[in-house]
């Protein structure tokens, strides 16, 4: 009897044995193996605390002009931002809530650690010896930012411009904004950041790149590339008449025209004058296959890769496209499409950069502290996307869509320039004003800036939006 | 063995202090010279009493013991001076457990009385007046001006109980269960304290908020009913109702559920800044640490919310590294050995069954919180044994201490050797 006790008491013994080495186990995986990638999360105040004692380094923009930067108090460094329209890309570098934008993305830079100098991250973690922090340089032009940024204004929305051969950003404006400086103040920080995170407008959400909204008309070049490389003629007629439905299955369901249209109509007509009944009949022609195919190969419904974070978007709720009236109502670009601005602006770019996707990026170069280029930030092109004949052929209507008789995005014109563009006018839940679009680049012939504007609830939609756009390119081109 | 408790009470302290401040002065000194003082008094106590138990487990304790008050030192240093009269207390209370009960075996005559007092004890938060709601856990009762936690007790006393019931109902149950196919029918004396246990355990965690205690509490009945029959299927059939009660109640509470989750991606976005904030600082905490340590006052795991009662595991192994946090889970099992080496030496079945559920207490209570730090099991808010600041599981930690001597010095005298 006394012998069952004490072997069970072994047994027992031996599984809670057991149970520690599994618990060791345990925390050997934190402690070493999961020890590099923890060490450099951008929340981990370690991190953040590295700096206060040392100046971080600056972030700048493609001209040199400084962004964030430390500055020396009586308590060491503190970091200071400059540009409040670039909030949300720079970020913030916060002892308490860790770190955002650029100085969460390239924080081991931004410390002297940058991976493309291995010597200084040894020295530092095996010697204590730290390098004086370089810079980052972005992308960003400021007199392009600054046109962005008067050309908003307090409207809430975003723009991004970009370099369609490169992928470089050269301004991007999230509004509401907010001031990164509260966030970084101890004796504000805390009322600060609550704020923020409970204010319904969502300062702290790059809405260029994170905001996810239907893309309207602007979408239909996806819809037509597909058609351009299914053999669809683009010079093909087709009989417009509102209200629109293909048979009477459709019950009381129909695609309405902008503009109550009755005529006939070819491909540039569709885009010069928006028609919505016309990409609905083409979708429906060509099928929700290839729209789905085309949707995909521009990124719709998957993040961009980016150094900072970007939304997905939808193709449709569901992922596919299930039912007729949904894929008429995609290839306008409604039904259940989410996109953001940035993935917008790539889709014109890949048109503007003869059908190839450039891949986007915010900053450009990481510098040392004797101002050597230690790192080139230089993705590369995502891939060919479309045929450059395809591309052309779309400029070509874009910029009828622009100029044009009775184009819709008249309000993009600049003199002396060939401009390319879509305005959209993105409906949205019912009793909402829509979101106005704009997305162009410009010079038609070889365009060096994409722009993509969105207005948040405007009455005007496409209209208010394409304008700004026009502003915008006007400062990246020097006109 | 207590020379080793010493170097470490004074190099730890004169480490703190030194990182901390850049002079230090006497004062360094004074609180381990007072502990060092209190361990020496319990040595000669137990020598006085011609004790002629277990010679390790006494140094063991009194080393977690003074890691902890370095810990409280370096991340609470405010409360050095409270844990400090904690110990004091401790020492009283261990004492007095070598003391008074005269015979061991008296403990199991009152079994029903321990167990109602357990009862009442476990329960007594829910009362409106006298419970109180800390971090959302409501297991503590008000006592004067502070609150003391009853569950700490109440692990002592169902201990002794299960112990006891176990041993009387013992004879009549090892006979050969019924058997469904291969699968043994546990007989009703059986069946019903497992199911009243779960039932009890259950109302537990719904109603005091709190996963460790019903982990504990549950894990120790199990584990001495197992002792008792050898019917590892008994075990089992208690963590199957165990997980099937977890999985109803995760759903229908949300306290349940806020645990679990930031158990499972404590790093989403929602969780981060929220209900998953003190277990992603405690990680970078470990994280940091690394093979060696920060070393002592090196570290910042004082980012980490109330680290001192429920993370100063991770703010150790931050500070001494893997090999300090190894170190401590070492001494932890070195302590659950001796205790169950006691167990297999007692002359009685009450007495085995009691060593062994107090030695499991510790061992599951080590497991339970460091498996919590290192997210390999949801967080609760149970203590480190002898380590975590607290003085309600200090004082029943170290009447355990004492009964587990008790029981290897009886067993050694019976034995006929001293």
């Amino acid at each position: 009897m006394t012998n069952t006790i004490a072997s069970n008491i072994r047994t027992l013994t031996l599984a809670l044995a057991g149970a520690f080495l599994v618990a060791s186990i345990g925390v050997t995986y934190w402690t070493i193996f999961a020890s590099a990638s923890l060490a450099n999360d951008p929340f981990n105040p370690r991190l953040i605390a590295a700096s206060r004692d040392r100046p971080r380094g600056a972030i700048v923009d493609r001209s040199g002009v400084v962004i964030a930067s430390s500055e020396k108090t009586a308590d060491g460094f503190s970091r200071s931002y400059k540009d409040q329209t670039l909030a949300q890309v720079t970020g913030y570098a916060s002892l308490q809530f860790g770190l955002s934008g650029i100085e969460a993305a390239y924080a081991d830079s931004l410390i002297g650690q940058d991976p493309a100098d291995p010597v200084s991250i040894w020295r530092a973690r095996y010697l204590g010896e730290h390098a004086a922090a370089g810079k980052v340089v972005l992308g960003i032009d400021e007199k392009v930012q600054k046109a962005a940024a008067d050309a908003l204004g307090g409207k809430r929305g975003a723009i991004i411009a970009l370099d369609p051969r490169t992928g470089a950003i050269l301004a991007s404006v999230s509004v509401p904004s907010y001031d990164a400086n509260a966030v970084v103040d101890p004796s504000r920080q805390q009322s600060a950041f609550n704020a923020l995170q409970q204010d319904g407008s969502r300062p702290l959400i790059n809405r260029a790149t994170q905001g996810l909204y239907p893309p309207g008309s602007t979408f239909k070049v996806v819809t037509a590339s597909a058609a351009l490389e299914s053999g669809f003629d683009p010079n093909k007629k087709l009989r417009v008449d509102d209200p629109y439905q293909p048979d009477k299955s459709w019950g009381d369901y129909f695609v309405r025209s902008a503009s109550h249209a009755h005529g006939d109509f070819n491909m540039a007509d569709g885009f010069r004058l928006s028609e919505n009944i016309y990409f609905a009949q083409v979708g429906l022609a060509i099928g929700s296959a290839r729209l789905t195919d085309y949707a995909k190969r521009f990124g719709v419904g998957a993040a961009p890769k980016l150094d900072l974070s970007a939304g997905a978007g939808q193709l449709t709720a569901s992922g596919s496209i299930d039912r007729p009236t949904l894929l008429a109502d995609t290839s306008y670009g409604q039904g259940e499409l989410l996109v953001s601005p940035l993935q917008m602006a790539l889709i014109y770019a890949t048109i503007a950069n003869h059908g190839v996707m450039p891949t986007p990026h915010y900053a450009t170069e990481v510098r040392d502290a004797q101002d050597h280029v230690i790192r080139e930030v230089a993705p590369g092109p995502v891939g060919q996307v479309i045929s450059a004949n395809t591309a052309a052929t779309l400029t070509t209507m874009l910029v009828g869509a622009v100029s044009g008789p009775g184009g819709f995005a008249f309000g993009a014109k600049i003199p002396g320039v060939n401009v390319a563009g879509k305005t959209g006018t993105a409906e949205n839940r019912p009793g909402e004003a829509p979101h106005g679009w704009f997305i162009g680049f410009a010079p038609a012939e070889a365009p060096t800036v994409v722009v993509a504007v969105i207005v948040e609830n405007t009455a005007e939609g496409g209209l208010t939006a394409a304008p700004l756009g026009a502003q915008v390119m006007r400062a990246a081109l020097g006109k | 063995m207590l020379v080793w408790v010493a170097a470490l009470a004074v190099t730890g302290f004169v480490a703190v202090v030194g990182a901390e401040t850049s002079a230090f002065g006497p004062a360094a000194l004074i609180v381990p010279a007072v502990y060092l003082v209190l361990v020496l008094a319990l040595h000669l106590f137990l020598v006085a009493q011609r004790f002629h138990g277990d010679q390790v487990l006494m140094p063991v304790a009194a080393g977690l013991t003074a890691i902890g008050l370095v810990l409280v030192q370096r991340l609470a240093s405010d409360l050095l001076l409270q844990q400090l009269s904690w110990s004091i207390i401790s020492a009283g209370a261990f004492a007095a457990t070598i003391l008074i009960p005269r015979d061991l075996t008296a403990l199991s005559r009152f079994k029903w009385t321990w167990a109602l007092l357990g009862l009442l004890l476990l329960i007594a938060p829910l009362f409106p007046l006298i419970g109180r709601e800390i971090n959302g856990a409501r297991i503590w009762i008000k006592v004067g001006p502070g609150s003391i936690e009853p569950w700490e007790a109440v692990k002592l006393l169902l201990v002794v109980f299960f112990a006891a019931y176990l041993e009387e109902y013992r004879e009549v149950l090892t006979q050969t269960p019924r058997r469904i196919g291969p699968l043994p029918v546990p007989p009703v004396p059986y069946l019903v304290p497992i199911v009243a246990m779960w039932g009890v355990a259950m109302l537990v965690m719904i109603f005091e908020k709190d996963i460790g205690a019903t982990l504990l509490f549950f894990g120790i009945f199990l584990a001495m009913l197992y002792l008792a029959t050898g019917e590892a299927f008994y075990a089992l059939i208690g963590v199957v109702l165990l997980l099937g009660g977890g999985f109803v109640v995760y759903h229908l509470f949300g306290h349940v559920q806020v645990r679990v989750d930031t158990w499972i991606r404590p790093f989403d976005e929602d969780l981060r800044f929220g209900a998953g904030y003190q277990l992603v600082q405690g990680l970078y905490a470990l994280a940091n640490g690394g093979l060696l340590g920060a070393g002592l006052g090196n570290g910042m795991p004082d980012r980490i919310p109330v680290v001192w009662s429920d993370f100063v595991f991770d703010a150790f192994a931050e500070e001494t590294g893997l090999a300090g946090a190894i170190a401590l889970l070492a001494l932890n099992l070195v302590f659950v050995y001796r205790g169950m080496l006691i167990a297999l030496r007692a002359p009685t079945t009450f007495l085995q069954l009691l060593a062994a559920g107090l030695s499991f207490i510790v061992a599951l209570q080590t497991l339970v919180i460091v498996g919590g730090n290192a997210r390999l099991i949801p967080l609760t808010g149970i203590t480190l044994p002898f380590v975590a600041y607290g003085g309600s599981s200090l004082v029943t930690n170290w009447m355990l201490v004492a009964l587990l001597l008790r029981v290897s010095d009886v067993s050694t005298r019976m034995r006929g050797r001293p």
